[in-house]
Parts: structure tokens; C-alpha cells; sequence
């Protein structure tokens, strides 16, 4: 049996569930969309520097625009484990607040619906959000038990239920940990999106995204969701068994964009990853920009802040073998 | 706990309730299924509720789906998990009509998809994936997914209360409601954690162990309660320990609820005399206090 045979056979059956339908769909030639992407690559030592500086600059490279939007912020909530970094830090979630506030936002919500916690409140308690986010309460929205509204075609379902706070944002923010993934390599922007899909409706876990596939659900999210910028948080990672048992790994970087496949890309070769044996971004073709000679970067390059997160025997073939001196 | 505690939860939640006759997760939110029967039980008994739970099972009723499953909210067209619920407070309530059996058929056919036959082979060929033994089926979130823990642990709460109040002959599918009841309870027991709770329901994972939850824990030895097949004690021991080292409000509701449904007594706790704006929350809170309606999630429990 072949490696790649059984890792795309394997990889999906996260707590037995089989997902093999989706895996092999839209695989080919990497051309992506038409536009140029720009990434932005800000260092960004520790989380007491100032990070609104950093993000305020981020966003003047990458062209963001939040003038009179209501902008939803989706950081990466999972589990708390004070010692592993598996949440996406509250500094930085706090920078994106004061960004969008300097930058002319009309509203800004905070929103997640864990994966396998039902109750978001404590874990956002224990990650020091509601502690240290002014008015946290009265932003912040539970996805796992929103009101839900039909969008249809979802993979090979007719229709999928999206929470109403995600579906009327003027803006998604995905606010992710820059961390390893034991199923698909590595988990951005793009997977961090599977937040936005209600356990109220689907579970905790949300094992349909599974069974349809992870890199394939992971695709169709960011279809639906196309208003969408990236703030990676790449201070401190995770490597290893990611994205829960994995090890703390300080990279240093802040990576922003609006085009999140580019977004992740850019991530994964400052990850020491090749992108383009990553599943999900072979598969992201029609959604923006993996080749490296069609991300315009900006601020670092990622040769110069690459580091080797440690992977999984799984994924050892996703290695990176180098980077081309020009990025 | 005072009466005022509970008496606030109470009157939060009759005056909390929508429309519709259901309640939201949270206040002037749409109507769920879960919240809605959390509440119900919570104010099940009460003469001031009496208006109130009559609107909340009309609307109850009214969501069940014509193959015997109930959707989680309005203009959801899936079958879910709470059907479990549904059955449960059929059971509380003494409805042991059509639609109740109907809701029993449906548990009774609806069972984790990791059984096939493709699967089992998956799991043959690389068992470190997942430490558990995927033959043994609870139930799932929605059909054609993976069992786990809560979904399966609702269920069989749902079924042997079910089973205690008409007895097996009374049911329909006598024969596979005995068989269902006893290979959940088995894969319960299978995916218990090192640590002697459970999560949502993967013990290992890639070969490494996965930490329990407390409120996981709770709700999965209330699907186990009336098993005499697993060492009862130590994990009410265990159950005790979280519950006065848990600061999530939810896992302390849930872990009160399953010590008082085991006869035990929860210890003493610092506690919010002021109801949660988080409806479900709420419910749980009034069904976990000691003159609460925590017998109701027993397997015999009707007021």
C-alpha cells in the first residue's frame, strides 16, 4: 500500500469516521485565480510588544479596507491547557479589536464554536478572553448555538446551516494559530473556519465535515465564506501532534492577507511545509493563490522566518525541501 | 443552595420562553429543541408552569419528523440527536402514545455509521488511529456519522426509561431495544479514558491518550446508570473531584446532576446566585439542585 494511498484513505477517520468520497476531488494543476495575492509577514517577538502596531501595519500592506463593516473575528478556541498554545493568543485578538477600531470598523463581534467543548463561555474564560477583552460579553457570540439559516450545496449535501452571525458579517476575520494538524498537515485560516459551523445542528464534534471529507469541507467553507482576511498568529505555534497535544514552537510572525489560501500557503512554507502536498490547497485551486511565483510577499520574506515545525511520521512527506531565494 | 437560587432560575425561565412555545439557547434567540426540553423538565411539575410547558409541548409535538425523528429547531429538515430528549420528556410527561413509539423505532434503527463494513476494514488495518473498538455502536450527532458519547449516553436514558415505564414487551423492537441498550453501554465503557472519565469520545488517538471532560463524564454515567458492570464507585469518586474542581458552570451542572441521580450528595460549591443569561445553562442549574426535578434524567424518574 502506498503511502499517499493510505494517508488520504486514512487521515479523515478522526474518531472512526470514514470520509472518503470528497478525497480525491479537485486535485490538478495549481493555477489558481486570475489576481496576484499579497501576504503580509510581520514579525512579531512575544505578545507584549505592541501587536497593533504590527497589525495596523499588516493591514496598510495588504490593502485591508473595514471603513463603516460589521466585522466578525474568528480566533481559534479549542481547549485550554494553559502550557500548549493551542488557542489563539488574547493579545492578539485584542490587537485585531483595536485595529479594526483605528482602522474605521463599524462593529466588532468575536465569534467560535468549538469543536469538541460545549461550553465556549469557560474556554474563552480560560483562555483569558472574557478577562481581558473590554466588553467581551456583549461581543462575543457562541456559533455552536446561534441562529441558523440554509445555505445550499455543501459537497454533495443539498444544503448546509450556517449561523446568522457569521452569514451577516461584511467581514470574517479568521484569527488562527499557526500550528500543525494530525489529520491534514497543518490547520491556517482556511481550516479555522470549520468554527463557524454550528455543534447546535451537527454535534460536538461536527463529524459531518468529516465524513465529507476535511480537506474537501475545509474547501467549501471558505467557498461559502468569501468575505473573508487572515491574521495568522505565528508568535508562538504548535508543532508536533497538532492542533490539541502538539508542543508549543516560537515562530515569531505574524502572517495577514485576504487571500486565505495564499494566507495558509505563505504559512506553511514559513512552517518549513510544502503547500502544495498539503491536500486541501491542492484543492483550493479556484479559491486564490498556492504558487509561490503568484504571492506577491510583503514585509519578511518567508525564507528569512522559515522554521522547521517538527511533524508526524504521517506527514513527514510534506516536508519542504527548500525555498526558491526569491521568496 | 437557597430557594432563591432556584426560585430565580424558575422565574428566568418561564420568562424567557418564546413565542413559539420553545426556548432559545439564549433569551430573544430562535427556538431549540435541547433548551426547550431542558426547560421543560426544569419546570415540569410547577402549577405556575403549567401554561408555560403546555406551549412548550405543543410546539414539541409539532417537530417531530414523519420518520419518527425530531428536528433540533424550526425549518431544520434533519433528524437529531435530541430525539432522545424528546422520548425522555415523553416518558416524564406519561405519553406513551403513537408518536412517543414512533420516536423509539427511530433510536432504536439509528446507530453510528464506523460499522461498516469498510470502516471495520480501515480500523483493522491501522488500529492506532483511534483506541477504541469501532464495532461497538452508540449513537450519532446526526445519522450517517460516528457514534459518541453524549448523543449515545441521551439515548440510553431515553430508551431505559422508556423500557421501565412500559416494559420490554410494551415497546416497539423489543428484541433489538435489549441488544441496542446493551452494546451502547458496552462501547460507553470501551471509550472511557485513562483517567477514568470520558471526552466526547475518542480515548486515544494516533496512539496517544486523550484527557477526559468533566461534563462528558457526567453525562456519559448518566447513559450508564443501572450498569452494574463497571467499578461505580471510583468513578463517582472522580465525579466528586471535578465537581469541586471544575470552574465551567455547564460541567458543574452536569456532574451535580449525575452525583444526585447516583444518590449522592454534591459538595458544597461557590455559586452565582444570579441565573445565567444561557437558558440551557439555566435548566440544568434548576434540574441539578437538590429540590430540583434531577430524578428525571434517572432511568425510573417521573414526577
Amino acid at each position: 500500500m502506498s503511502r499517499k494511498w493510505s494517508r488520504r484513505r486514512f487521515l479523515p477517520l478522526a474518531g472512526g469516521a470514514a470520509a472518503m468520497g470528497a478525497a480525491g476531488c479537485g486535485r490538478g494543476p495549481r493555477r489558481g485565480t486570475g489576481a496576484e495575492a499579497r501576504v503580509a509577514v510581520l514579525k512579531a517577538a512575544s505578545y507584549s510588544q505592541d501587536l497593533v502596531d504590527v497589525l495596523v501595519r499588516g493591514a496598510a500592506l495588504c490593502g485591508l479596507d473595514v471603513r463603516g463593516k460589521r466585522v466578525l473575528l474568528k480566533p481559534n478556541l479549542v481547549e485550554f491547557d494553559s502550557g500548549a498554545g493551542i488557542n489563539t493568543d488574547v493579545a492578539l485578538v485584542g490587537a485585531a479589536i483595536e485595529m479594526c477600531r483605528r482602522l474605521g470598523a463599524a462593529e466588532v463581534r468575536i465569534g467560535e464554536g468549538p469543536g469538541h467543548r460545549r461550553d465556549t463561555l469557560f474556554l474563552a474564560e480560560a483562555a483569558g478572553y472574557r478577562g481581558r477583552l473590554e466588553g467581551f460579553d456583549q461581543r462575543f457570540v457562541d456559533l455552536n448555538r446561534d441562529d441558523v439559516s440554509p445555505v445550499a450545496g455543501f459537497a454533495d449535501k443539498g444544503r448546509i446551516y450556517l449561523p446568522n452571525s457569521a452569514l451577516g458579517a461584511d467581514l470574517i476575520i479568521s484569527l488562527p494559530k499557526m500550528k500543525t494538524h494530525h489529520w491534514v498537515g497543518a490547520t491556517l485560516a482556511m481550516k479555522n473556519l470549520f468554527g463557524l459551523v454550528p455543534g447546535g445542528v451537527y454535534g460536538w464534534p461536527k463529524n459531518l465535515l468529516h465524513y465529507v471529507g476535511i480537506p474537501r469541507s475545509i474547501v467549501e467553507l471558505n467557498r461559502i465564506f468569501r468575505r473573508t482576511f487572515a491574521i495568522v498568529d505565528g508568535i508562538v505555534g504548535m508543532e508536533g501532534n497538532g492542533p490539541i497535544q502538539g508542543k508549543p514552537r516560537s515562530c515569531g510572525v505574524v502572517v495577514m492577507g485576504s487571500d486565505l489560501v495564499a494566507v495558509d500557503a505563505t504559512c506553511c512554507r514559513i512552517m518549513g511545509i510544502d503547500p502544495e502536498q498539503v491536500e486541501y490547497l491542492n484543492m483550493a485551486a479556484a479559491l486564490g493563490q498556492v504558487d509561490a511565483g503568484r504571492i506577491r510577499q510583503m514585509g519578511e520574506r518567508p525564507a528569512a522566518v522559515r522554521q522547521d515545525f517538527l511533524l508526524i511520521d504521517e506527514f513527514r512527506h510534506v516536508r519542504l525541501r527548500g525555498i526558491p531565494a526569491r521568496i | 443552595m437557597s430557594s432563591t437560587y432556584i426560585q430565580a432560575r424558575r422565574e428566568w425561565l418561564l420568562a424567557s420562553q418564546n413565542r413559539d412555545g420553545g426556548w432559545g439557547y439564549f433569551p430573544d434567540a430562535q427556538s431549540w429543541l435541547e433548551p426547550t426540553i431542558y426547560a421543560m423538565l426544569a419546570l415540569h411539575g410547577r402549577e405556575e408552569a403549567k401554561a408555560a410547558l403546555e406551549r412548550g409541548w405543543r410546539l414539541v409535538r409539532g417537530w417531530q419528523m414523519p420518520d419518527g425523528a425530531w428536528r433540533p429547531a424550526a425549518g431544520i429538515d434533519q433528524p437529531c440527536w435530541a430525539t432522545a430528549l424528546a422520548v425522555t420528556l415523553h416518558c416524564v410527561r406519561g405519553a406513551h402514545d403513537e408518536p412517543f413509539r414512533r420516536g423509539v423505532r427511530w433510536l432504536v434503527g439509528t446507530k453510528g455509521a464506523e460499522g461498516t463494513l469498510v470502516n471495520r476494514m480501515l480500523h483493522w488495518l491501522r488500529p492506532t488511529l483511534i483506541g477504541h473498538d469501532s464495532t461497538l455502536l452508540g449513537w450519532p450527532w446526526v445519522p450517517e456519522t460516528t457514534s459518541w458519547v453524549e448523543p449515545t449516553a441521551h439515548a440510553l436514558v431515553a430508551l431505559k426509561k422508556a423500557r421501565a415505564a412500559l416494559g420490554v414487551g410494551g415497546l416497539p423492537e423489543p428484541a433489538a431495544l435489549g441488544e441496542r441498550v446493551r452494546t451502547a453501554e458496552r462501547m460507553l465503557l470501551n471509550r472511557r479514558c485513562r483517567d477514568g472519565g470520558w471526552n466526547y469520545g475518542n480515548r486515544q488517538v494516533l496512539g496517544e491518550w486523550v484527557a477526559s471532560y468533566p461534563e462528558t463524564t457526567a453525562v456519559a454515567l448518566l447513559g450508564l446508570h443501572g450498569n452494574g458492570n463497571f467499578d461505580r464507585d471510583r468513578a463517582l469518586d472522580g465525579v466528586v473531584r471535578l465537581h469541586g474542581q471544575t470552574r465551567s458552570r455547564l460541567a458543574r451542572a452536569w456532574l451535580a446532576l449525575c452525583l444526585r441521580t447516583y444518590g449522592r450528595t454534591p459538595g458544597p460549591v461557590e455559586v452565582d446566585t444570579h441565573p445565567p443569561r444561557d437558558l440551557m445553562l439555566a435548566a440544568l442549574e434548576t434540574l441539578a439542585c437538590a429540590e430540583g426535578n434531577h430524578a428525571l434524567l434517572g432511568v425510573e424518574g417521573r414526577a
